[in-house]
């Protein structure tokens, strides 16, 4: 065998083809060169006129995607339940790929298949055999029965299909099947709103479903919104310091992050999800706190109406302020004292901050996310004395106005506010503005790289880095880890290389 | 031939009909599955729509259009910079700047149909946001407009508006109507595309015939790459072997090609045919219109990237090209013989699953042969009887093949047959990967491009990592089981 060859720098095409050899390792993306052609030969700049959203129709780099995601991102959160999709099959193959690229895990979600026919005849056929089909299957604890554009069109009755669907069930397979899975139906017409009304949607649609009222208990119930695994696994931590036993609804920190152990049983299902009967007891909790006012309130609201169960509606505790907040309420609702490690893992961030605010004062930042991530980066963001220049929000929000606007006030800034705006308009007041960084998701990423503005990485989607899904960005724990992620940003883009140590 | 008893699979004795899709491979007498029909409703099946073929795979790497989604965000969402369909056209950033992303990838462009739109109809809108578009994403060649789902229940006359921006901007405005719901896989929305884009390339041609390539301009030796979608870079070894030949590259179809040389496809004098499970459509339809001939090509492997090239210089019948492809494949060969053979000496023995959407499930049977390793089971997720009859014919007898499989009948086959490596794509490979079987994203790539000769020492190189990854060895650890 001869010497492995060994290339440096970077390989035009016509170099690639030219190489007397491949070496073993065969050729690297870093070798490789692709030359960028021009669209045409002279940049036309874009009609300047049109550019705010609220002056066109067009949607260029929509900061929100289909409301089914949404009900099917809280489905996979509850354990052994399979989403059950009547639509097309495109609208539940998109979502796994969606799922699989954030979270690099399986996601088992089932769909009607929609063809021609059903869209001429309706989905009652697909969906009574669906049903069958996967209960006989899979012997799932819950379906989520998730409605979309073409099946709300076409004009599916979905809970009169549900009847008869369960009625044919108890036919072929007994009635105990029935007592064995249970059925909860959200309806999801992505043309009415995006995944954060989605998965609103669902959290009322599974209390509705679900919840009772029997004899009361001390627990509280979180219903998180569209956070991390890790963010789930930390306020369960500050549930454990604070001795409370609590509720979470949809538990993804153990459905969508997975250990590789084998064997594994089959058909696959994760090990975690909130379990169908502790969604059962969520009537009798002492109170509700839907972390996410946009992402879950509906649910938290349900509750409050029906069981006169108080309700604690945002902010998401990330940051100083709004952790402080959830604790307090937490402490208050429960009677439980504020544990002493809680103000140990409060006063570490807080001396990080102490250790960082040199770096972090004054910096511009633009901020784009869903709506109750955004505001809340905004607020930590303040905190850390940075200024917040343009904020936006992909779905519209009133709750999110408000929150940015209150916490402006508070620490006098004057943000640029896009609600339920595109990226598109996002990325042009970020091009023609001053800014030091980007908070963001990862579609923000081609925009940090054309206008040569760091991004850190928060919020949903991300899918460009691996990790993100394990860490946490809520609580004192959380902040900790942002804050590190900012000044380390920082330090790499703004300090000199002689000048990032003291 | 009914699949042996002892075949049938147990997740599927509760749905029996899923046999007809499960048949064992026969060189002399081709076992056919049960084909490109119906999906089971709630099968868990893979498959995706018919908008995901047209839009996502045959018209996404489109290099200089915009690309108009007609319908609520979700769907343009979804679109936007997934499939690894590359291109060196770029937008422009700024006056010196060139995007980070290719334009067919960059932006997701739509309608956003809301519910008022449902109701009173989506037409004005398209045309509004078709026009807006083109001030704000200005240089491009043309637009494409998709239908979805919603655009095609609510009935809305794409082809009118399309014809009313056309006038207006001066530019191609092509439609594909190929609504999420059509057909019974993506399969649908490759041949809605390539049969409707075909027309309107023939329309626009007969109107302005100054976008056919003129006589003094036409080669002896032009050729188009049909239904290559330049995954990953697969043209850097694609394209230059053609040229290496003496061959002149009009168009490629549609991988990262610009819209004008789309629109002179026709004027070439061979199209080399790729992809023959999503592209044979228009390929026919030239030859029918045109008379211009197509070739059947792999360019994936040592014999069938050499077969490739013998039969393109065969069909000119120049005797300096055929000598010049021996020359070029004896060439190739040595420069890749160190690194195939230290990969084939590792690789020997080894089994594989393939996955695939349905073509390259046969591009690569001979492939795998090549690096030594042996196919225990293959699995198309929209193949039709050709690509069935292909893969009887290019695989060993008695391999076990799967279609439309679902995720039950993917896990029961990795325990089954258990491969030491699973070719698949993004969706099935956490899934495998959580039972402890190494995959290579086949649809995307892991590291390619694995097109030709050279790309074959990415590809071997791939497959050797997920084989020999230490990581498999503290899985399968007794003591913590």
């Amino acid at each position: 065998m001869t010497m492995p060859l060994k290339l440096n720098g970077r390989l035009t095409i016509e170099d690639l083809n030219a190489l007397p050899e491949i070496p073993i390792e065969g050729i690297t993306y870093d070798q490789m060169y692709i030359e960028k052609q021009p669209i045409c030969p002279e940049y036309i700049p874009p009609d300047q006129d049109i550019i705010p959203s609220s002056k066109r129709t067009v949607v260029i780099d929509p900061g929100r995607i289909c409301m089914p995601f949404g009900a099917m991102w809280a489905a996979v959160g509850v354990h052994k339940c399979i989403p059950f999709v009547q639509g097309a099959q495109g609208c539940t193959t998109y979502p796994r790929y969606t799922f699989s690229r954030i979270f690099r895990e399986p996601v088992s979600i089932a769909t009607a298949s929609f063809h021609e026919d059903t869209a001429v005849f309706g989905g009652r056929k697909n969906f009574i055999d669906g049903l069958r089909n996967l209960i006989i299957r899979y012997h799932p604890e819950v379906i989520a029965i998730i409605t979309v554009c073409s099946s709300e069109i076409i004009g599916d009755d979905m809970e009169g299909f549900l009847e008869e669907a369960q009625e044919e069930l108890e036919e072929e397979l007994g009635p105990k099947i029935l007592d064995e899975v249970k059925f909860v139906i959200t309806h999801t017409p992505s043309f009415a709103g995006s995944h954060v009304e989605g998965y609103n949607r669902a959290a009322a649609a599974f209390l509705k479903t679900l919840a009772k009222r029997t004899t009361p208990n001390n627990k509280v119930n979180i219903i998180p919104g569209m956070i991390t695994p890790g963010d789930i696994r930390e306020i369960k931590h500050i549930l454990k310091l604070m001795d409370i036993e609590g509720t979470i609804l949809f538990d993804i920190s153990e459905t969508l992050d997975c250990p590789l152990r084998l064997p594994q049983p089959m058909p696959y299902y994760p090990k975690g999800g909130t379990r169908t009967e502790d969604i059962v007891n969520m009537g009798n909790s002492l109170m509700t706190f839907a972390l996410c006012p946009d992402q879950g309130g509906a649910g938290a609201k349900y509750l409050e109406k029906r069981f006169k169960m108080p309700a604690t509606i945002g902010p998401l505790p990330l940051g100083i302020h709004s952790t402080d907040l959830f604790i307090k309420s937490l402490a208050e609702a429960t009677g439980k004292p504020i544990a002493d490690e809680i103000k140990d893992e409060r006063g570490i961030l807080i001396d990080a901050m102490a250790d960082t605010f040199h770096y972090t004062m004054g910096m511009r930042v633009a901020i784009y996310g869903d709506p109750d991530i955004a505001a809340a980066a905004t607020r930590f963001c303040c905190e850390l004395g940075m200024e917040p220049a343009i904020v936006g929000s992909g779905t519209e929000s009133k709750q999110f106005v408000k929150d940015v606007w209150a916490t402006a006030y508070e620490y006098d800034r004057k943000p640029i506010i896009l609600n339920g705006s595109d990226m598109f308009e996002w990325e042009d007041y970020l091009k023609k503005d001053k800014i030091d960084l980007i908070l963001g998701n990862s579609k923000a990423a081609n925009v940090s790289k054309e206008a040569d503005v760091p991004l850190v990485r928060i919020g949903f989607p991300i899918y460009d880095r691996v990790g993100y899904q394990r860490r946490a960005y809520v609580g004192y724990r959380g902040g900790e880890y942002l804050l590190d992620l900012i000044v380390n940003t920082i330090l790499d883009s703004k300090f000199p290389d002689d000048r990032v140590q003291q | 031939m009914a699949i042996p008893e002892e075949y049938k699979l147990k997740c599927d004795f509760t749905i029996p009909e899923r046999y007809k899709h499960h048949v064992l491979t026969n060189r002399k007498e081709p076992n056919i599955p049960a084909c490109n029909v119906k999906t089971i409703p709630g099968d868990m099946t893979e498959r995706g729509c018919a908008f995901a073929g047209s839009r996502g795979v045959v018209g996404g790497p489109i290099g200089d259009c915009i690309q108009i989604i007609h319908s609520p965000s979700g769907c343009a969402w979804y679109q936007w910079g997934t499939r690894r369909n590359l291109s060196d056209i770029y937008a422009w950033a700024g006056p010196n700047t060139l995007c980070n992303d290719s334009q067919n990838r960059r932006r997701a462009v739509t309608s956003d149909l809301l519910e008022k739109d449902v109701v009173f109809g989506g037409m004005e809108k398209l045309e509004k946001t078709c026009l807006e578009a083109w001030r704000l994403i200005p240089g491009a060649a043309g637009i494409l407009i998709y239908t979805t789902c919603t655009s095609g229940l609510i009935g809305d006359d794409c082809p009118s508006v399309a014809r009313r921006v056309e006038r207006e901007i001066g530019k191609p405005v092509f439609v594909i109507d190929s609504p999420g719901f059509c057909g019974v896989s993506q399969s649908t929305g490759h041949h809605h595309f390539n049969v409707q884009f075909y027309d309107q390339v023939v329309e626009y041609r007969e109107k302005h015939p100054e976008a056919c390539m003129k006589e003094e301009e036409k080669g002896p030796y032009d050729i188009t790459i049909i239904g290559e979608f330049n995954m990953d870079w697969d043209l850097a070894y694609i394209k230059p072997l053609f040229e290496k030949l003496g061959c002149r590259v009009v168009a490629v179809f549609t991988g990262g090609e610009r819209l004008g040389n789309l629109l002179k496809i026709p004027d070439a004098k061979l199209n080399v045919l790729h992809c023959q499970r999503s592209c044979t459509y228009i390929s026919d339809l030239i030859k029918e219109g045109f008379e211009v001939p197509y070739v059947n090509a792999s360019f994936f492997g040592i014999e069938q990237t050499a077969k490739a090239l013998r039969e393109v210089a065969e069909f000119f019948g120049s005797e300096e090209m055929m000598e010049k492809a021996e020359q070029i494949i004896e060439y190739e060969l040595e420069v890749i013989s160190p690194a195939i053979d230290f990969y084939r000496e590792r690789l020997t023995g080894k089994k594989v699953g393939m996955y695939v959407g349905g073509p390259r499930v046969w591009h690569w049977q001979r492939v795998m042969k090549e690096l030594g390793m042996k196919v225990v089971f293959g699995m198309c997720t929209f193949a039709h009887e050709d690509d069935y009859e292909k893969i009887n014919a290019r695989a060993e007898d008695g391999v076990f093949l799967v279609d439309n499989p679902n995720e039950f009948e993917i896990e029961e086959c990795l325990e089954r047959f258990k491969p030491d490596l699973f070719l698949t794509g993004l969706k099935e490979k956490y899934l495998c990967r959580k039972l402890g079987v190494p995959t290579v994203n086949s649809h995307s790539y892991e590291k390619g491009p694995y097109a030709c000769f050279r790309g074959m020492v990415n590809f071997a190189r791939d497959i050797y990592e997920g084989v020999y990854a230490p990581v498999w060895k503290f899985a399968r650890d007794k003591d913590f089981i």
